[in-house]
C-alpha cells in the first residue's frame, strides 16, 4: 500500500506568511490526483513538501504508512518529475535514467536490463546514447518519466512536467502519461496551473488558493458542483459566468432583465428561498447560453445582449456579450481579464449561429444550469 | 536596379566588414606583428642589433640554445612552475569557489571571505613579489611562525637557497593567481540549475557523489578553458621571480622569460636572446591553437 496522507500540513515563512495552511489530503494507493490552482497558490510549495525538498513547517505526512516528516528525499520512496527535466546535459539517455541505480552501486547488468525495460516502454530504445540535448520536448519528457520510473517508486511527484511543451505535444503526452500511470499503476500526485490538464488526467483533482485547500472531488463533481464561487470560476475553459442579482419571490433581478427560477431550483437549494429580497451571486456556464434565433435556444427564457466580438474556432464560436448585470469576481489571480468595457460575459454558441459583432441579441438561458453564490462567503448555496 | 548598380551595391558589401576591421588589424600589426616578425628575423642574424649590417646565421642560435644546458634547466624550471601554479590555481580556486557558493555557510562570513580570497588579485606583480620576500625572509614571519609550530627547527632561506627557491616562487605564484579560477568557477557554479542537486538528493546522492557527477562535469568546460588560459600565461610569468629570486641563486629558479631577459641585456647576445624567445613563441602558439580547437569544438 503507498497512499499518500497529509495532515495539517503548513508552510509558513518568516515573517509569518503561511504559503500552506492546514492541507489534509489523503491520496489512495494508486490514485492520480492533480493539485490544482493559480499561481502562487502553493500547489508546487506542498509538492516539495512531499518530495521532502522544502520542510514541513508543521502537520503530518505518511507515505504508505511510514511518518517520512523528518526523512531526507532518498528515504521517502518517492520519484520526481520536475518542470524543467533536470536531465544532466553531460549524461546520455541511458546514464540520465540509470543514474539512481548508479548511485545505489547497482551492477552494470541489472542496470542495463532495468533500463532497456523502461526504455522500451517508453519508446526510447534508439535514443539511449543521445545527450538530452539532442532529443525534441517531448523526448525530453519522456527521459525524465524514465528516470522516475527506474526506482520503482512508492508515488510519483510531478511539478508541471508539460508546462515546456508546445500544445500539440501536450495534447499527445496528456494522454501518454495518463495510460502510464494507469499501466503501471503507481499513486501519482500531479501539480498544474492549466485546468484542462486537471481535468483530463486525475481520478481527483485538488483546487488550492492562497495555501487553502478548497475542493477535492472527481473532474465531473468539480465542475457540476463548485463548492465556491473560485472553483467555479476556476475550472471550466472558457470561465463560468458569475453575476449578482436579486432575488424577488421566484425571479432574478438584474438591470432591465428578470428570469424566472423554476421550483426545482429551490428544491435542490433549500438555503435559496431564505435570499428572497436580498442580493445573490449565480453563475453560468459559457456552454449553457444559447442563440435564440437557433433550434438549440428556443425552448430556453431569453435576455437582451449586445455581441462585443466573435471568435471563430470552426468547432464552435466563442462570443462575448454584454449583459446587463454586474459581473463578479472569482478571485482568480491568474484568469485573464478578457472582459473588455463592453464585454463582460462569454457565451460558446454553435458554429451555425450567425451572430455578429455589434449585433442586439436575444440570449437564451439555460436556468435549469444556474449556480448560486452567497455573495458574502462566495460559498455555494 | 541596373546591373551596375547592383554590382556596385555588392562590392559595398563585400568591402564593408575589412573596414571595419581595419582599425583593430592595424593595431596588431603593429604592435604584435611587426615585433614578432623583427625577433624572428633576429634569431637568424649575427650581432643583430649590435651591428648595421648583420650576416645571416642560419640556425646557428637555436643550436646554441638547444646546447645550453642552462636553457634546458630553464625549460623544466618553466614547465614544474606552470604545472604547478596550474594545478593548484584549480584546486584552491575550486575549493574556494564551492565555499563561496554553499548554502551552508553563513551569509555574512560568506562575504567576508569573498573579499579575502579576491585580495591577491588586487595586487599587481610588484607588489606581491615584495610581500612574498618580505613574509619569506629568513627573519620573516613565515619562519617565525613555521618555528613556533615546531614545523621547521631553523630559520630556512626560502628564495635564497637552492633546495627551496623554485617552490617558494612557484608558492607566490599560486597564491597570487588562484582567484581567477575561484571567480570564474563561482559564476560557473551559480549558473548549475538547482534542479539538478534536488534530482540528485531525491535519487540518494551524497555530497561528494553531487560533486563527481553534477558539479565538476557541469564545470568541465570552464575548467578547461582557464586552465589553459592559465598555462599560456604562466609561461610567461617574468616580474614576480625577476624581483624575488632573479633567477637564482645558481639558475635555480631560472626560467625561459628570466633566461631570455638576461641573453638579452645581460650578455647583449639579442640574436641568441631572439631565438629563445621564439622558442617561447613557438610553446605558446603551440598551447594556443590547442585551446582555439578546443573553443571551436565546443
Amino acid at each position: 500500500m503507498a497512499e499518500v496522507i497529509l495532515e495539517n500540513i503548513c508552510k509558513a515563512y518568516g515573517n509569518n506568511f503561511r504559503a500552506i495552511d492546514q492541507l489534509n489530503l489523503s491520496v489512495e494507493d494508486g490514485e492520480f490526483l492533480i493539485l490544482v490552482g493559480p499561481s502562487g497558490c502553493g500547489k508546487s510549495t506542498a509538492l516539495r513538501m512531499i518530495a521532502g525538498l522544502e520542510d514541513i513547517t508543521s502537520g503530518s505526512l505518511r507515505i504508505g504508512g511510514v511518518d517520512v516528516v523528518d526523512m531526507p528525499p532518498k528515504d521517502r520512496d518517492i520519484a520526481m518529475v520536475f518542470q524543467s527535466y533536470a536531465l544532466y546535459p553531460h549524461m546520455t539517455v541511458f546514464e540520465n535514467i540509470a543514474f539512481s541505480m548508479r548511485l545505489a552501486g547497482k551492477p552494470k547488468a541489472e542496470r542495463k536490463k532495468r533500463v532497456d525495460e523502461i526504455a522500451k516502454t517508453l519508446q526510447l530504445t534508439s535514443l539511449l546514447d543521445s545527450k538530452p540535448a539532442n532529443l525534441s520536448g517531448g523526448q525530453r519528457q519522456r527521459v525524465a518519466m524514465g528516470r522516475a520510473m527506474v526506482r520503482e517508486p512508492a508515488a510519483f511527484l510531478m511539478d508541471e512536467p508539460l508546462s515546456n511543451l508546445d500544445a500539440k505535444l501536450r495534447v499527445q503526452m496528456r494522454a501518454e502519461i495518463t495510460s502510464l500511470q494507469k499501466q503501471l499503476g503507481v499513486t501519482t500526485i500531479y501539480v498544474t496551473h492549466d485546468q484542462i490538464e486537471a481535468m483530463t488526467m486525475g481520478d481527483r483533482v485538488a483546487v488550492l488558493k492562497g495555501g487553502v485547500l478548497q475542493q477535492v472531488d472527481t473532474p465531473k463533481r468539480l465542475y457540476e458542483s463548485p463548492v465556491n464561487a473560485f472553483v467555479a470560476g476556476f475550472i471550466g475553459s472558457p470561465s463560468m459566468n458569475l453575476f449578482e442579482a436579486t432575488m424577488t419571490g421566484d425571479e432574478l433581478m438584474s438591470g432591465t432583465f428578470a428570469i424566472r427560477l423554476q421550483e426545482a431550483a429551490f428544491v435542490r437549494r433549500p438555503g435559496l428561498r431564505s435570499f428572497a429580497g436580498r442580493k445573490v451571486v449565480f453563475g453560468i456556464r459559457p456552454e449553457d447560453l444559447y442563440d435564440s434565433s437557433l433550434e438549440s435556444g428556443r425552448k430556453y427564457q431569453t435576455i437582451p445582449a449586445k455581441v462585443t466580438s466573435i471568435e471563430e474556432l470552426g468547432s464552435e464560436h466563442i462570443v462575448h456579450l454584454n449583459i446587463d448585470a454586474v459581473r463578479v469576481d472569482s478571485g482568480d489571480p491568474d484568469a485573464v481579464d478578457d472582459f473588455g468595457l463592453a464585454s463582460n460575459a462569454v457565451a460558446r454558441f454553435e458554429p451555425i449561429s450567425a451572430v455578429h459583432s455589434g449585433a442586439e441579441i436575444r440570449l437564451a438561458v439555460d436556468d435549469a444550469k444556474f449556480h448560486f453564490f452567497d455573495p458574502e462567503t462566495h460559498l455555494a448555496i | 536596379m541596373t546591373r551596375q548598380k547592383r554590382s556596385h551595391h555588392r562590392l559595398k558589401r563585400a568591402v564593408a566588414p575589412y573596414l571595419y576591421l581595419s582599425p583593430s588589424l592595424l593595431i596588431i600589426g603593429l604592435l604584435m606583428l611587426l615585433p614578432m616578425v623583427t625577433v624572428i628575423g633576429y634569431s637568424f642574424q649575427n650581432s643583430a642589433v649590435l651591428r648595421r649590417d648583420p650576416s645571416f646565421a642560419g640556425l646557428k642560435h637555436y643550436h646554441a640554445i638547444f646546447a645550453d644546458p642552462e636553457f634546458w634547466a630553464s625549460l623544466w624550471h618553466t614547465l614544474y612552475f606552470t604545472c604547478m601554479s596550474v594545478i593548484f590555481h584549480m584546486t584552491i580556486g575550486m575549493v574556494f569557489a564551492l565555499m563561496l557558493n554553499s548554502d551552508r555557510i553563513n551569509p555574512t562570513l560568506r562575504n567576508i571571505l569573498r573579499v579575502l580570497y579576491i585580495l591577491p588579485w588586487l595586487f599587481t606583480a610588484v607588489i606581491i613579489a615584495v610581500i612574498w620576500r618580505l613574509l619569506l625572509e629568513p627573519n620573516g614571519v613565515v619562519n617565525s611562525v613555521l618555528m613556533q609550530m615546531g614545523i621547521i627547527g631553523s630559520k630556512v632561506e626560502w628564495f635564497s637557497s637552492t633546495a627551496t627557491a623554485l617552490h617558494a616562487v612557484t608558492f607566490a605564484n599560486i597564491w597570487a593567481g588562484y582567484p581567477l579560477f575561484m571567480v570564474s568557477l563561482l559564476a560557473g557554479l551559480q549558473g548549475i540549475p538547482k534542479d539538478f542537486y534536488e534530482a540528485a538528493d531525491i535519487d540518494g546522492a551524497k555530497a561528494y557523489q553531487k560533486l563527481i557527477f553534477i558539479t565538476i562535469p557541469q564545470l568541465m568546460p570552464i575548467i578547461i578553458s582557464i586552465s589553459l588560459l592559465d598555462f599560456i600565461w604562466t609561461m610567461q610569468v617574468f616580474p614576480l621571480i625577476w624581483i624575488t629570486t632573479g633567477g637564482g641563486p645558481i639558475y635555480s629558479t631560472e626560467v625561459l622569460s628570466t633566461y631570455t631577459y638576461k641573453l638579452a641585456f645581460s650578455s647583449y647576445n639579442l640574436s641568441q636572446a631572439s631565438a629563445s624567445a621564439v622558442v617561447i613563441l613557438l610553446i605558446s602558439l603551440g598551447l594556443t591553437l590547442f585551446y582555439i580547437r578546443y573553443q571551436k569544438a565546443r
